[in-house]
């Protein structure tokens, strides 16, 4: 039983207020809604975990008739955590070569200092990317995103 | 858990459409017997080329186990194909 009830009763028991109102009282409550049910409503609901990294591209070509092409993929995230790891397995010598190509196509990444805090931090902003490549004749969307 | 079947389907405008499912669990068991075999030229491999043999085979297992749920699909106005491993 909340305060509210139990003050009503008080009240009615010291002969404070009719039956009648008291009945007022507690139908008033009812329709009231609870403190703690407003708190909880005004606050957003919490953001579920995501689970599945989906990359979905939709390639439009003006001139042609067939239609558009689609690739949808769908990667569980526990497999990009795991191919971070898989990093740190690699031998120097060969994680060099993999620096020096990945300088010569403009990333300038080192996969040895890939942490799976970065990556977390890199989910965590990734709500939903949209990025639209427009070509002569097509039309490319590619949107990435956490599900 | 690692993936126990493949769905795999590919349709044609002109031809038939193909749904192939492959019991993975299977697949795994028959592999087993060569995974076995080849562990000992996986060591060797894995001190030639310095890394760690039990670091690189945790690292494959756990990116086997991750592999649940990877659906892939590819669909072009002609043919279509998807793969799902589940």
């Amino acid at each position: 039983m909340n305060e509210n009830r139990r003050r009503i009763l008080d009240m009615l028991a010291r002969g404070q207020i009719s039956a009648d109102e008291a009945e007022r009282l507690f139908a008033a409550l009812e329709k009231e809604p609870a403190p703690a049910d407003s708190a909880t409503s005004s606050d957003a609901p919490p953001k579920a975990k995501p689970k599945y990294l989906r990359v979905q591209v939709d390639e439009e070509k003006a001139d042609s008739p067939r239609g558009p092409r689609k690739v949808n993929v769908r990667v569980p995230l526990q497999l990009l955590r795991a191919g971070v790891k898989l990093a740190s397995v690699i031998p120097a010598q060969a994680r060099e070569h993999v620096n020096d190509a990945l300088h010569e196509n403009g990333l300038g990444i080192d996969i040895g200092q890939i942490r799976p805090e970065n990556l977390e931090e890199i989910i965590d902003q990734l709500d939903d990317v949209v990025i639209d490549v427009d070509k002569q004749n097509e039309k490319v969307k590619v949107r990435v995103f956490c599900e | 858990m690692i993936p126990f079947a493949a769905d795999v389907s590919f349709r044609h405008r002109d031809r038939r459409a193909w749904n192939l499912w492959i019991p993975l669990a299977i697949v795994w068991l028959l592999l087993l017997p060569v995974v076995i075999l080849l562990l000992p030229i996986f060591f060797i491999a894995c001190i030639v080329g310095d890394v760690d043999p039990l670091r690189a085979i945790a690292a494959l297992w756990r990116i086997l186990n991750s592999l649940n749920d990877t659906e892939i699909s590819v669909n072009k106005p002609e043919q279509s194909f998807s793969v799902h491993l589940y």
